[in-house]
């Protein structure tokens, strides 16, 4: 049970940093509080008592969608249902509403925030490989250091652990308008609904001018290690090259090994080829570009 | 702990309360406004049986803090139809046989309610996705999609609203689609299971819980516990005037652990409180000191000799032992052909019924004790009650409160003593609700099996002999394993002509979580071995596995092994149905192709399920102008 002698909202980053500095380690930071609640339970954290929990959420600063030339900005405490409404985010961010769909349920992403997912820094987060997709770069700031800002890819550095430092909050998250990309996202985990993903993968790719060669691809990977990555080695066979599915079957045939999960790491190994197989192929199919994947590792598989 | 001036709208009503800091909306419409139609399943934003609208966007109540949602429109199952009223979907629900036990049911239908504000013309596609977040375990899926495609077609006008209706019974009721009375109340959250129960003076109950397997109870000091201000009773076996130990057929389960704890999980203390946070407190300021012993978690190994044992008057750890002798199994296996041997190993299962236990307890003027919980065996429970609080049966009350899910699990009492002993030493109502967690650890699973199958048969498929050991992890304490023994015996070697039968189910005493009562009662572990050892025995003799069960099956008249003369033996018909519902072709297992005739392709069978009773209508000329 999550116990907490005061819950305050400050209505701007302003006050919420006022009361970061009164309360300091008697507080901590609530956003959807999705991940906070479950971890106060009999198995897990217990019983935990805080003595102030600060709401960041109703901060207009970490609200809000916005686009400004080629460069979209959201507020961290974005949920993850907007990824699915947001006629912006839909525009620029295609690989998001992928995401999102296989994110929790429906229920859950009106409350769970992009924010509190990258902060969370799960192994299996499914945000940060979508956000990783789009090269975005993350807005932190704090009183003592002002802004900085980090690429998504460099701010998890293990399980809960990241590059945030005391007294500083993910502001926005910002990216390059990801527009006319193909985009998908593929997950598996023991359902469909609400459960971590074992293995997720998002892709990102644009075809160029004459749409038969890659132009740019872009895949990052969560549930196989400490942290999520992205596979530059598969994105570099495919870019400028034919869009085949010998191509396609080349690269997700690479022999990488990005798998150091703790466990199950073989059936790992077998699901990222096959991700990124079909990541590729879903994300062509996103752009009205239809390819039959080649399955020959598959058949090997069952023959052999 | 500041509290928080909260105001909101709740159904349409202006509400001003002060509540506890650490509030969630879930707590906040449940205890602060009483509106229990909204059920806590899990507490952890997985099951959706606290699903609500806010600011007309659902979400989970038991994942928002309340102070997030100050100022907010909310919407909750009770506010969706005017008193007494239903919508279309809370009436599809009633109408298609969408609630069975009804715990998840106002969660489902938020999310139906959901899905068709968003999406009138959603298909059974996006149906199902936004059902994604909901969880139930008894009523079945099926019907809850056929209440929302209906409640869909009705909003739409695809069909009339008569579809709503109950549908005309003929001269019987057998085939007819009748509704179920409770129906209404399940759809509405009017229903009020035992945590939802609230009496003035009422105190809450939280449970001290042992973290060993095996240990020895050295010392119990409750006095910081009972200190603490806002405490009004802590139990423990030393509070027990009656017989302390009950159980279905061995009485050996302790109310409260007495000197000695046997599993992670079992209760040793309980604290009655002014509030569920108090009680946690007081829990956690009781000492004890514990002893370790070594612990066994293998039912063969504590059959050995030498090991740890749970309980002086079974020394060799078995809790009850039944064999079956008909015939001469030597005899029968010298005149196999062949011989098959397989060991087969089955799991404990967690009910996982979506309402955790819960019980309120209080005392009548008259010195009557009355115990609500939603127990599944209530006439077992009051004797059991009756002898633990040493009162005699016309002073001991039990009601069954409507039970959301039982499976079994809430056949084997476990709370109801300490619950009760608890409302007499404070004098005030006591309620107990389990959370998801404490159900896990606490409750009775159902039986591990470990099987030794061997089996005779002649190479035409008739069987000669049949041997089943079959040893059952029991748990700690003897709950239901006597009757799942029992009955796992009974039906062990199937409902198949055998001369020559030998079957011994052992249940064993281990420092596992208790075994009980469970669906089938042993009789799904037993007959999952029998009819798997027949398959690989079909495989083995090159017959296909329909016929080497028609060839031993029992016919009219036939005797048991167990010597019950059987009137009519329908399983040539339920065989040859199954045959025909399930395109069998028949054939032994190994000669089986990779191309269903049926279908012209290989691939995978086409759903077989029961009849819907809804079935959206295909054609336009089918739908309502």
């Amino acid at each position: 049970m999550l116990d907490c002698d005061q819950y305050l909202l400050p209505q701007s980053l302003d006050e919420a940093f006022d009361l970061i500095a009164t309360h300091g380690s008697a507080s901590q930071l609530v956003a959807g509080a999705t991940d906070l609640l479950p971890w106060a339970r009999e198995g897990r954290a217990g019983d935990v008592h805080i003595p102030v929990l600060i709401d960041i959420t109703r901060s207009p600063d970490l609200n809000g969608v916005s686009k400004e030339g080629n460069r979209i900005r959201l507020g961290a405490a974005t949920v993850f249902q907007k990824f699915l409404k947001d006629p912006i985010l839909r525009e620029h961010a295609p690989v998001m509403p992928h995401v999102a769909v296989w994110f929790a349920d429906d229920q859950l992403r009106q409350s769970a925030t992009i924010g509190g997912n990258l902060v969370n820094a799960s192994p299996a987060a499914d945000g940060t490989p979508g956000l990783m997709a789009l090269d975005a770069e993350l807005v932190l700031f704090s009183r003592a250091d002002g802004e900085r800002r980090v690429s998504v890819t460099e701010f998890p550095t293990g399980p809960s652990k990241s590059v945030l430092r005391d007294g500083e909050l993910i502001i926005a998250v910002e990216f390059d308008s990801a527009s006319g990309y193909g985009a998908s996202f593929e997950k598996v985990g023991h359902r469909r609904s609400l459960v971590i993903s074992t293995v997720c993968a998002a892709t990102a790719l644009k075809l160029d001018a004459s749409g038969e060669k890659f132009e740019d691809v872009r895949i990052a990977l969560a549930g196989v290690g400490p942290v999520p990555v992205r596979l530059s080695e598969c994105e570099d066979a495919l870019r400028g090259k034919p869009v085949t599915a010998a191509v396609i079957e080349a690269a997700a045939n690479l022999p990488l090994d990005r798998v150091q999960s703790r466990t199950r790491q073989d059936y790992r190994r077998e699901v990222v080829v096959n991700f990124v197989r079909r990541g590729i192929v879903d994300a062509l199919a996103s752009v009205g570009c239809d390819i039959e994947p080649s399955e020959t590792r598959e058949l090997e598989t069952a023959n052999g | 702990m500041a509290d928080l001036n909260i105001s909101m709208t709740v159904n349409g009503r202006s509400v001003e309360k002060t509540t506890a800091a650490n509030s969630r909306l879930l707590d906040f419409i449940r205890n602060d406004l009483n509106l229990t139609g909204s059920k806590e399943g899990c507490g952890a934003g997985e099951c959706g049986s606290c699903s609500v609208f806010v600011d007309g966007v659902l979400v989970k109540s038991c994942m928002v803090p309340v102070a997030k949602v100050d100022g907010a429109e909310i919407e909750t199952v009770e506010g969706l139809a005017p008193r007494r009223q239903m919508t279309p979907v809370q009436r599809a629900f009633h109408k298609t046989g969408a609630s069975q036990c009804g715990y998840c049911i106002p969660g489902m239908v938020m999310a139906a309610t959901s899905i068709l504000r968003e999406n009138p013309q959603a298909d059974l596609q996006e149906i199902k996705q936004g059902l994604g977040g909901n969880i139930c375990r008894c009523t079945g899926y099926q019907k809850i999609f056929e209440a929302v495609e209906l409640a869909r077609d009705v909003i739409n006008g695809k069909v009339p609203e008569t579809a709503l209706d109950e549908d005309e019974v003929g001269d019987s009721f057998v085939g007819a689609n009748v509704r179920r009375l409770d129906a209404p109340s399940k759809v509405t959250g009017a229903l009020r299971y035992a945590g939802d129960m609230v009496v003035p003076d009422m105190l809450h109950m939280q449970v001290l819980r042992s973290p060993h397997p095996h240990a020895l109870i050295k010392s119990i000091d409750t006095a910081d516990a009972e200190a603490i201000a806002g405490v009004e009773a802590v139990v423990t076996a030393a509070d027990i005037s009656g017989d302390g130990e009950f159980g279905v057929f061995v009485h050996d389960q302790p109310t409260l652990a007495a000197g000695k704890v046997r599993y992670v999980g079992e209760a040793i203390a309980a604290v009655a409180a002014e509030s569920e946070v108090i009680a946690r407190e007081a829990v956690k300021a009781i000492k004890i000191e514990f002893e370790e012993l070594p612990a066994v978690f293998d039912p063969k190994i504590a059959m050995a000799e030498g090991g740890p044992v749970l309980h002086d008057y079974a020394q060799d750890n078995v809790t009850y032992h039944v064999p079956i002798r008909k015939g001469d199994t030597e005899k029968g296996f010298a005149e196999a052909d062949v011989i098959v041997e397989q060991d087969y190993d089955t799991q404990p299962i967690e009910h996982a019924y979506l309402e955790p236990e819960a019980g309120l307890a209080y005392e009548e003027a008259d010195g009557t004790i009355t115990v609500h919980s939603p127990s599944q065996n209530i006439t077992h429970h009051r004797h059991a009650l009756s002898r633990i609080l040493g009162m005699p049966i016309n002073k001991v009350r039990m009601i069954m409160s409507p039970v959301g899910g039982g499976f079994g699990g809430k056949e084997d009492m476990h709370y109801q003593g300490f619950l009760a002993l608890a409302a007499l030493k404070a004098c005030r109502p006591v309620r107990y609700v389990f959370t998801r967690e404490e159900s896990i650890i606490a409750s009775a699973k159902r039986h591990g099996f470990k099987v030794r199958y061997r089996m005779g048969l002649k190479n035409d498929g008739r069987i000669t002999a049949t041997e089943m050991h079959m040893v059952s992890d029991g748990g700690a304490y003897g709950c239901s394993t006597e009757g799942v023994m029992r009955k796992s015996a009974i039906l062990a070697a199937g409902p198949y002509n055998i001369p020559n039968v030998k079957i011994d189910a052992i249940g064993v005493y281990t420092n596992n979580t208790p075994a009980g009562a469970m669906r089938a009662f042993g009789a799904l572990q037993s007959q999952f071995t029998t009819e798997s050892h027949l398959d690989i025995c079909a495989e083995k003799l090159g017959l296909d596995p329909f016929e080497i069960r028609r060839i031993n099956m029992m016919q009219n008249g036939a005797i048991t092994h167990t010597k019950q003369k059987l009137g009519a033996v329908s399983i040539g018909q339920v065989l040859e149905e199954a045959g025909k519902v399930s395109g069998w072709e028949a054939g032994a297992p190994i000669v089986r192709g990779p191309t269903r005739s049926d279908l012209g392709r290989d691939g995978n069978r086409e759903p077989c399920t029961l009849v819907p009773r809804y079935t959206s209508p295909e054609t336009p000329e089918e739908e309502v102008a």
